[in-house]
């Protein structure tokens, strides 16, 4: 009877985190781990549905992990565990983020994000277990090193940051102005946080991770305008321009644009032909574009300034600018004369 | 976490975060799947590099994958205690293993799982002891 009620709650857990799990282009896995024998079985179901545990809760709680994988390239990212367990409290973890994407959760060194932690079932009867009565929540970081892609990462190098106990059901919100992976530059640190709720041992049960979810962060783009000076002063056809764009977000669209006057924010001007770049990636992107032949967008002359641009999901930023001078006319002085 | 209580107690030890390390692959004419490590029973030499994952190759689930290689995979229905190695797999069992020129995979109730070595009995056939080596070290 005890089996079949952890068997529902599996159920329910399943339902509620596959929700997170649809997005085309992954492949979704759910793995039962037995803590006690460490027999491991899949208990796929499709991106969406809901599906009994296959194997019955072991005699010290079954381990429930939801992987996703890319491919290509082949990564495997652990979006949610859960802890099923005759005496174990429940907890849910949950990361909000200002980039909607996922499964993946990611959003950029410089943003803010929160974690929800939800812990129910706790007892507080002096004779109740250690196990029952509070349960340990653990903040991980790790960096993936420069221009680190988080491939092939081994999670036993993450550093634990903090941790604290929690002893009464109930829900909290911690929230976090911007990440704490460490780094000389902390705009461009990249790599990912974890936050993870643990039981505690006994002499009848090992700790046990009863929750658990992590965050991927990227680093802030840079880029640069090369091939116009500031104050130039453009006589004929426009010089051919580089643009070399560093770190973009991996959903983001990047692109460079012109009008009339002084470098402004919140303008919008001409797009140049030929500098927008789209992406819809999993990682970070690196490129360098070259402008040539968009005369036809600068139609008089003056001060005009060139901006480079990338819209995220957290706003525009503008990465670099250049303000010149256009004169294209031509001046022909002449003198008509006749003699008679 | 800092409005939390600090806790100073000993941090449990980190789990393994990757799925791939803890899974053999199975990848046959551009699809391929994970199944748990130890899974695996039986690989024949001529299938060998059926283990390897191919770039390219479209991941899919196990009953999916399953289902359109039936031609060269096979398995073996065990139960709970086999699987956790108290108890010998059937002689029956061991036979196919011996005979088989599919590659064979451990299953519970139709899904992929990890056989572990036995512990009750050194005496019994190992159930991991195929007649060609498995992917998986144990």
């Amino acid at each position: 009877m005890k089996i079949h009620i952890l068997r529902v709650a599996l159920t329910l857990v399943s339902a509620a985190t596959l929700a997170s799990a649809q997005t085309p282009g992954y492949t979704n896995f759910i793995r039962q781990i037995q803590t006690s024998t460490g027999v491991q079985c899949d208990v796929t179901v499709a991106a969406r549905g809901v599906q009994g545990a296959i194997l019955p809760v072991g005699s010290e709680g079954s381990r429930f992990e939801l992987w996703t994988i890319t491919n290509p390239p082949l990564v495997s990212y652990l979006l949610d565990t859960k802890y099923v367990g005759a005496f174990i409290p429940v907890a849910v973890v949950t990361i909000h983020s200002e980039d909607p994407y996922g499964p993946v959760l990611r959003t950029r060194a410089d943003r803010p994000f929160s974690v929800d932690i939800s812990v129910s079932g706790l007892h507080n009867a002096l004779k109740d277990p250690a196990p029952t009565k509070y349960v340990n929540v653990l903040r991980y970081v790790q960096s993936y090193g420069t221009n680190g892609t988080g491939v092939n990462l081994d999670n036993s190098h993450a550093t634990l940051l903090t941790q604290a106990s929690i002893t009464q059901d109930g829900s909290q919100t911690l929230s976090y102005a911007l990440t704490s992976i460490p780094g000389a530059n902390l705009s461009k640190v990249c790599g990912e946080e974890r936050f993870s709720v643990f039981s505690l041992a006994d002499r009848q049960t090992s700790v046990a991770q009863i929750a658990s979810s992590s965050i991927q962060i990227w680093p802030v783009a840079d880029g640069a305008l090369a091939g116009l000076s500031q104050g130039q002063l453009i006589r004929l056809a426009m010089p051919q321009v580089t643009v070399t764009l560093n770190d973009l977000y991996p959903s983001s669209t990047t692109y460079v644009q012109v009008y009339h006057g002084n470098p402004q924010l919140g303008v919008t001007g001409k797009t140049v032909p030929g500098s927008i770049l789209v992406l819809n990636e999993t990682v970070p992107q690196c490129r360098v574009l070259t402008l040539k032949g968009y005369d036809a967008v600068l139609d008089s002359e003056g001060l005009w300034t060139m901006e480079l641009l990338t819209l995220t999901p957290f706003g525009i930023d503008r990465l670099a600018y250049v303000s010149f001078n256009l004169n294209r006319m031509i001046k022909i002085n002449s003198n008509l004369t006749t003699i008679e | 976490m800092d409005r939390l209580p600090h806790s100073r107690a000993e941090p449990p030890p980190k789990q393994a975060q990757d799925l791939l390390s803890q899974s053999d692959v199975l990848c046959f004419g551009g699809i391929a799947t994970l199944v748990p490590k130890h899974a695996v029973l039986l690989l024949p030499k001529s299938m060998a590099n059926r283990s390897k994952f191919t770039t390219g190759s479209t991941l899919m689930s196990w009953a999916e994958f399953y289902a359109k290689n039936r031609g060269w995979i096979t398995t073996v229905e065990v139960s709970n205690e086999q699987a956790a190695g108290t108890q010998p797999l059937d002689a029956e069992v061991s036979h196919r293993l011996k005979d088989s020129i599919q590659v064979v995979v451990a299953t519970y109730h139709g899904g992929p799982i990890s056989v572990l070595s036995p512990k009750a009995s050194p005496s019994a056939p190992a159930p991991s002891d195929p007649t060609e080596p498995s992917p998986s070290k144990h």
